[in-house]
C-alpha cells in the first residue's frame, strides 16, 4: 500500500488541477481566475515533487504561485476587473 | 498492483493533455487579453510538466529516486544500481531554464497589455475600435 501512495496522490492532484484550469478559463471575475490559476500551479508543484524533481519545485513555487499572480493582480488593478 | 500504478500514472499524463487543451481553448476563444494571458501561463506550465513526466521512470525495482548521488560509488554495482533507479535529470534542467525564461516573457506580455489598455481603453479584443 505504501508504494501506491505517491501514485494515488498524483492522481488526485491531477484531477484537482483539471478542475482548477477549467474554472480559471471560465470565470468572469478575473481576480478569481487568478486565484484558480494559483491553485492549479500549487497542484503542479506537488506533481513535480511526486515525480522526483524537488529542484523544480523550489523554482516553480515562488515564480508561479508568488510572482505571477502578484503581477497579474497588479495588471487587473490597472486595467479591468470583469470580463465582458 | 502494478497495473493500478500504471493506470494512475497514465491518468496523470492524460490530465496534462486535457489541461493543455483547456488552456489552448482559453487562448483562442476568450476575448479578454488578461484571460488569454492566464491561459497562456497554464499552457506553458502543462508543457513543462510533460517534459518532467518524460524524464520520470517507473522502474521494476520500485519508485525512482532523485538523480543525485549521496556519496561516491564504492563499486560498479552501486553505479549501475543508481543509473537503473534514478530519474533523468536533463528534462529537469531544461524545465528550470524554461520557467525562468517564461517569467521574463510573461513580464513583457504584461507590459504590452498595459500599453494596449492605455491606447484603446479596453482589454477586450472585441471592443477595439481603431
Amino acid at each position: 500500500m505504501i508504494e501506491l501512495l505517491p501514485a494515488i496522490m498524483a492522481f488526485g492532484v491531477a484531477l484537482v488541477s483539471i478542475i482548477a484550469t477549467w474554472l480559471a478559463v471560465q470565470e468572469r471575475d478575473l481576480l478569481l481566475a487568478i486565484l484558480f490559476s494559483a491553485l492549479q500551479s500549487t497542484c503542479y508543484a506537488l506533481i513535480y515533487y511526486l515525480f522526483m524533481a524537488p529542484d523544480i519545485v523550489l523554482v516553480y513555487l515562488p515564480v508561479s504561485v508568488g510572482i505571477l499572480p502578484l503581477i497579474t493582480i497588479l495588471l487587473v488593478k490597472k486595467t479591468e476587473r470583469y470580463e465582458e | 498492483m502494478n497495473d493500478l500504478v500504471y493506470f494512475l500514472f497514465i491518468t496523470v499524463l492524460v490530465s496534462m493533455i486535457i489541461n493543455t487543451a483547456i488552456a489552448l481553448y482559453g487562448v483562442f476563444t476568450k476575448p479578454s487579453l488578461v484571460k488569454k494571458f492566464i491561459a497562456l501561463t497554464i499552457f506553458s506550465d502543462s508543457i513543462n510538466s510533460f517534459a518532467i513526466l518524460i524524464g520520470f521512470r517507473r522502474t521494476p525495482l520500485g519508485y525512482s529516486s532523485i538523480a543525485v548521488m549521496p556519496s561516491l560509488p564504492q563499486s560498479p554495482e552501486d553505479l549501475k544500481n543508481f543509473i537503473n533507479t534514478a530519474v533523468d535529470p536533463l528534462p529537469q534542467a531544461l524545465v528550470l531554464t524554461a520557467i525562468v525564461i517564461g517569467l521574463a516573457v510573461n513580464m513583457f506580455l504584461v507590459g504590452l497589455i498595459i500599453l494596449f489598455h492605455r491606447h484603446y481603453g479596453t482589454t477586450s479584443v472585441k471592443r477595439v475600435r481603431i
